[in-house]
């Protein structure tokens, strides 16, 4: 017994002691041997991780900047790259990346924002278009305006700039492409007798005709969605420059005449057969990579996902999507996603900041050429279309040029207003949808949305607007 | 028991077993398949195994993350056993009205969503200069009111005979504790391990907020980033997530006996 | 014996000063961690909940929150989807529990470490493989529809998770599968000290195994009882991961808990801490009533 008291006793005691040690040690800057000798021990067979290489403390008139995004094969494959670009001109430049899902960098901005302790945020971030507005208006004073600091705006989409602009000022920049196409099975239309042209720039009461006789000739339909999210309606909201906010920040989903479209197109593609809804992303994205559909609509993002499916090689190609038939100012271009890199003003490096992002995303298409090929990110940088790259015929979209179309697609985005209640109106919406495909009233649940959106919004008292 | 009763029992104890392991055969066999495959809810194993292997040692840091999520769970857990044992011990054996009245407020204390409680805790933390530490990434869940309440209930059958006989061999209140408590409560000790380890393994939403400079990786944050990619590949995932659960299950495996058949023993001394 | 200087109290046991001081001592550090990590936060919480306003910039504004979650629909449906889940699951699970149990600490029985480890391995999977396994078994053409299918069971596939009910369902058969396992590992424990002996006399005054259930064991078994009974309360009311991975709030709300939409209101919308922290302790109250009522009716001491 006096043994086992013993061991319980000596074991607490040590363990105790490396709480202590463990404690100093992350702290001080010997945690390089600890990185180091951590990166041997996981044999990252190619591991180009930068995080393992910096170790040193951030800021404080270094050349070293800290980062944050998600996604080693897109986002931070491009900061890599980026950095490579910069140290041409600066040697000692180095950037520190901590790979960060986007739903832990939004907590972590909501838990500095709210707690007035920004020390914990890095220099640079990247940050979803979507939620700029909400950030930006609730927290002010944890982003750098961007306005003056040599970034060239006019050389992204005007759509893409508008996300992050609050007030008049720049915020972020603008990286990844959220470019809504139509991607679809160009053996599975050929089958029913069409091509890709007969699905571009046409109207959605076209689409679901032919949509119809393609399911009637080949049992396909043509597009999957997940029940219960409402990015296709948004999609489409947006492709004729409607919002559920107006410019003053109200919300507007009743008497919204594009949005009643949207809502009775998006009804008769489910009814008619052409549009299947599944229950989660795992599932939409297996509709694609088991051909159970022929199609799919959404953010060029989603070419990534696709492409997993190497047996399908050759058999797609893209095109734009369709457009609404009586609104006006319709138009066959909408966006879907993307994000832009933001500054915070806890950088003690800001201006080194501004000046890597300007000549590098803002400012360098050989770099965009750089990230194309392994990453399938595609810039909103309008210059980089130009390069060579971007006009290569990709093999598995059977030779297309889907680059350079995308980049040309761009520019026609139509712009929205997000808002900064822009989440809970997505969601109202989506649940709206929801009962109206369930058989409820249309009017009646849509006022409900609004009337959701705005107990939400007058909930904080003081919130901006 | 009767025949028929046993028989019955077998049976039902096989259904709830294929039905608990069910759902993790998936996972183990997912690990060895195409993320295509698995997807389209392929049932039997594939040859995939040493490329998902290698995609997820490429994409992350698998040894570091492993090497963080043991050395924190077990320092989390030898701390909390200790410290909450001797709690509801000290709760149980000498209660009062008015140990009764603090045990029953600090059970309030796990009764609010820590969704509310997170940021004023971060800004504790934050002004102690305790974030990026291991002292800040286990100490919030070293005392819980549950393991103080288990430790307590199980102390309700510690026979007080044990500890009137050991004062009179001269022992002290906690040399009581050590010697007495602690072997005859082997049961309740591996019961509380497993979960503390398990829920320090799995902790994720603490351990993001704290440790914001990237450099303590552990296996859920992991899993985290292999599911926030554009592309998921879902082969690797499951690899990277079969290797997460791995030890909470050789833990549990280790342990059971401890809450095993027959007869302890220790009460008749 | 007689000349210590004792308080006698209810069961006849006594205590000198000394030893209640030792009592005291043994449960500082637990008690002093918990003031310190957790009603701090709480105080700082309940204080917001009396604030509205963001970031810096929050305004007194009394029980404003709390008036409000009145008239808040979505706030109504989730505490009716919350109760829901708690009257449902967590009697079953714990009576499946507490009969899995039972079984296993028979001594005649072969297997039991199997049976032990298979039925537990559910608690040791992470939140995103069970996520990601139970969306695909109960996906439209996912393994669950295609066995009801060749049963004969179902004419056409279910939509598990976009219909209300039985997307409820498959959150409750969720939550009773990873925690069943869970409840029984305490059971087990506590089984343990229940020395076998009572277990033979009761057999030799001809008990059958029914009635050593009810009169022996389940008695014997209260305070680990009781214990579960108040974590998987607390657990159910809390529910947040299930109702984030599994459905995201469900089908139009309709299986979105309290705890998940104090999460959204907090971090995926326009944050709104005053209203979320309100919200919190509203959660607090209905949890602390119910463990209290709990205790008042199971917390027996020998």
């Amino acid at each position: 017994m006096k043994k086992i008291a013993a061991v319980l006793m000596a074991g607490i005691t040590a363990v105790s002691m490396c709480a202590c040690g463990g404690a100093s040690t992350a702290s001080t800057t010997s945690s390089a041997t600890a990185s180091t000798a951590a990166s041997a021990a996981a044999s990252t067979a190619a591991s180009t991780t930068a995080s393992t290489a910096a170790s040193t403390a951030t800021g404080d008139g270094s050349d070293e900047l800290t980062v944050w995004c998600w996604d080693p094969t897109f986002n931070i494959y491009a900061m890599q790259e980026a950095e490579k670009v910069y140290q041409k001109t600066d040697p000692n430049f180095k950037l520190n990346i901590v790979e960060t899902p986007w739903a832990d960098l939004q907590t972590a901005l909501t838990t500095a924002g709210t707690s007035g302790d920004y020390s914990t945020l890095p220099d640079i971030f990247l940050c979803q278009d979507n939620a700029f507005q909400k950030n930006v208006k609730n927290y002010p004073d944890m982003f750098t305006d961007l306005t003056n600091s040599g970034v060239d705006f006019s050389q992204f989409g005007a759509s893409k700039v508008a996300y992050s602009t609050v007030d008049g000022k720049n915020y972020g920049v603008p990286f990844d492409n959220g470019c809504v196409i139509g991607c679809y099975r160009t053996d599975v239309l050929q089958q029913a007798g069409y091509t890709i042209d007969d699905f571009t720039d046409i109207t959605w009461s076209d689409f679901i005709t032919k949509g119809k006789d393609v399911l009637a000739k080949t049992g396909q339909p043509l597009l999957s969605v997940q029940a219960g999210e409402s990015d296709l309606i948004m999609i489409m909201l947006q492709s004729a420059g409607a919002s559920l906010f107006d410019e003053k920040g109200s919300a507007t989903i009743v008497d919204n005449d594009a949005l009643k479209e949207v809502l009775s197109t998006y009804k008769e593609l489910i009814d008619s057969g052409v549009m299947i809804q599944i229950n989660s992303w795992d599932e939409y994205i297996a509709t694609l990579t088991n051909a159970q559909v022929a199609g799919t609509i959404n953010g060029c993002w989603i070419l990534g996902s696709i492409q997993t499916a190497k047996d399908q090689s050759g058999k797609w190609d893209i095109t734009n999507m369709p457009k609404l038939d009586k609104t006006s100012g319709a138009t066959n271009y909408s966006n879907n996603g993307g994000s832009s890199w933001a500054v915070s003003t806890n950088s003690k490096n800001a201006e080194l900041a501004e000046k890597f992002l300007a000549a590098t995303f803002a400012g360098d298409t050989d770099f965009y050429a750089t990230i194309l090929p392994s990453s399938g990110a595609i810039a909103t940088y309008t210059p980089a279309a130009k390069s060579d790259i971007y006009n290569e015929p990709q093999e598995f979209f059977g030779g297309d040029k889907i680059f350079s179309k995308i980049i040309g697609y761009t520019s026609k985005i139509p712009k929205n207003n997000t808002g900064v209640y822009y989440y809970e109106a997505r969601d109202a919406v989506a649940t709206a949808l929801t009962n109206v495909l369930n058989g409820a009233d249309e009017d009646s649940e849509l006022k409900t949305a609004q009337s959701t959106v705005e107990f939400a919004m007058q909930g904080n008292g003081t919130s901006s607007s | 028991m009767s025949k028929a009763k046993r028989v019955g029992s077998y049976i039902f104890l096989s259904i709830c077993s294929i039905f608990s392991a069910f759902p993790l055969y998936w996972m183990v066999v997912s690990a060895t398949n195409k993320s295509t495959d698995v997807i389209a809810g392929r049932l039997i194993p594939g040859n995939y195994l040493i490329q998902n292997w290698v995609a997820l040692l490429k994409a992350q840091k698998v040894g570091e993350a492993m090497w963080n999520s043991f050395k924190y769970s077990i320092l989390l857990t030898l701390l909390s056993l200790f410290i909450c044992s001797l709690a509801g011990y000290g709760f149980e054996i000498y209660h009062t009205k008015g140990k009764d009245m603090v045990m029953k407020v600090v059970l309030l204390a796990m009764m609010v969503p820590f969704a509310a409680t997170m940021i004023p805790l971060f800004q504790m933390f934050s002004k102690a200069g305790l974030l990026n530490t291991a002292l800040g990434f286990i100490l919030p869940s070293i005392s819980t009111p549950f393991l103080i309440m288990m430790f307590r209930q199980s102390a309700r059958s510690f026979p007080h005979e044990m500890i009137d006989a050991a004062r009179v061999d001269g022992l002290n209140e906690f040399q009581i504790f050590l010697q007495m408590f602690f072997p005859t409560m082997k049961s309740t000790y591996a019961a509380a391990m497993t979960i503390t380890f398990m829920n320090a393994w799995n902790a994720y939403l603490w351990p993001k907020i704290i440790m914001t400079n990237g450099k303590s990786l552990t296996m859920p944050m992991l899993i985290a980033n292999l599911k926030a990619g554009y592309v998921t590949d879902y082969g690797q995932m499951m690899l990277g997530v079969t290797l997460c659960c791995l030890p909470t299950i050789v833990i549990f495996f280790l342990l059971q006996k401890n809450f095993a058949n027959g007869i302890t023993g220790a009460v008749k001394g | 014996m007689a000349d210590k200087n004792a308080r006698v109290l209810k069961n006849g046991y006594s205590l000198e000063k000394k030893e209640k001081r030792t009592g005291w001592i043994f449960l500082m550090p637990a008690v002093i961690l918990i003031a310190i990590m957790s009603f701090y936060p709480m105080v700082r919480a309940l204080i917001l909940s009396f604030q509205t306003g963001v970031g810096k910039n929050m305004a007194w504004t009394g029980l404003s929150n709390y008036i409000r979650m009145f008239q808040d629909k979505l706030f109504i449906q989730s505490l009716m989807n919350t109760f829901l889940y708690l009257l449902i699951q967590v009697p079953l699970m714990l009576v499946l529990a507490l009969i899995l149990a039972t079984m296993l600490n028979n001594k005649n029985l072969r297997c039991k470490g199997l049976f032990r480890t298979l039925i537990f391995l559910p608690c040791a999977t992470s939140l995103v493989s069970y996520a990601i396994i139970f969306r695909s078994l109960f996906a439209n053409d996912g393994f669950v529809n295609h066995v009801l299918e060749a049963m004969g069971l179902i004419g056409t596939p279910v939509a598990w998770l976009t219909t209300t009910w039985t997307a409820r369902l498959v959150i409750i058969i969720a939550l009773i599968w990873r925690w069943t396992g869970y409840n029984m590992v305490f059971y087990l424990a506590g089984l343990q000290n229940i020395d076998y002996s009572v277990y033979e006399a009761a057999a030799i005054d001809g008990a059958s195994p029914w009635t050593t259930f009810w009169k022996i064991t389940a008695p014997l078994l209260k305070p680990t009882i009781l214990l579960t009974a108040i974590m998987s309360t607390n657990g159910t009311l809390q529910l947040f991961d299930e109702s984030v991975n599994l459905t995201n709030g469900g089908p139009a709300n309709t299986t979105l808990t309290m705890s998940h939409y104090i999460y959204n209101l907090s971090f995926q919308g326009s944050p709104n801490f005053g209203y979320a922290s309100a919200l919190a302790f509203v959660i607090l109250i209905l949890v602390a009533i119910l463990a209290f009522v709990q205790m008042k009716v199971g917390d027996t001491r020998e």
